[in-house]
């Protein structure tokens, strides 16, 4: 792992080497390769060869990053967008006059069995368990989306 | 264990349907679904507490029936059937 950094990191180095002391190495031509290379590096101000070596790092660590299986992570916006796809799904629900702030009840004329069906399609939405006394209280999309952010931990 | 009869019908209601989506068969599911919503939709103005209670014991019951055959369902599964769709469940 750390020879391929190396590796890289002296590719672009011989490479900026060969722009900034090209005349330096052609007075020096009698002299090996090898170690006009390493005079060159010392040429180089310390302040380059740390950039360099950090820009490589940094993308080369951007790649190496493992990424591990998991969904997205939530947040406000898209549990309101996800919890309004759902009630706007349910056909008893009227689409157009669906708001967040709209009562269940009193805006959109549903009753209670009705508010237990959509709280459990929420509870499939969302992979989890919303017990009997938390669900009753829930009565617009606002409170679903705050109920499922204090459970999930999503804040602003 | 004074729990309002409110709240009872509730919990039946929220119990019949999660235990009658567990059906592997589509047939069976789709028809429990179909009634449980109409039976509890039908009796939704019922007063008298004595058919109340006529009512819920009889959800009760069904109750014990839907899990008894989700149970035997899940021993003998086959295979899905193409209306079915894709199903995460």
């Amino acid at each position: 792992m750390a020879s391929r950094v190396l590796a890289q990191c002296v590719r672009t180095l011989a490479r900026s080497s060969a722009r900034v002391s090209g005349g330096n190495l052609a007075v020096r031509a009698v002299t090996a390769p090898v170690s006009a290379s390493h005079r060159s590096f010392s040429v180089i101000s310390n302040a380059e060869r740390s950039r360099v070596l950090e820009q490589s790092r940094v993308s080369i660590v951007s790649v190496w990053c493992r990424q591990y299986g998991d969904l997205p992570p939530l947040t406000l916006e898209t549990i309101r967008d996800r919890v309004m796809y759902v009630l706007k799904l349910y056909d008893k629900v009227n689409p157009e006059k669906l708001q967040t702030t709209s009562h269940f009840m009193k805006d959109l004329g549903l009753d209670s069995l009705d508010q237990v069906e959509i709280i459990m399609a929420m509870e499939d939405e969302f992979g989890f368990e919303i017990p009997d006394a938390d669900g009753e209280k829930l009565m617009s999309p606002a409170d679903v989306v705050q109920y499922i952010a204090d459970k999930k931990d999503v804040y602003e | 264990m004074a729990s309002s009869s409110r709240t009872q019908v509730i919990a039946l209601y929220r119990m019949l349907i999660k235990e009658s989506s567990k059906f592997p068969s589509y047939n069976f599911r789709n028809y429990a679904l179909r009634r449980i919503k109409d039976g509890f939709m039908e009796n939704k103005h019922v007063d008298n507490p004595k058919s109340m209670d006529q009512l819920l014991t009889r959800a009760r019951e069904s109750l014990a029936l839907i899990k008894r055959q989700v149970s035997v369902g899940q021993m003998y599964s086959s295979q899905r059937t193409i209306v079915e769709g894709l199903r995460a469940r």
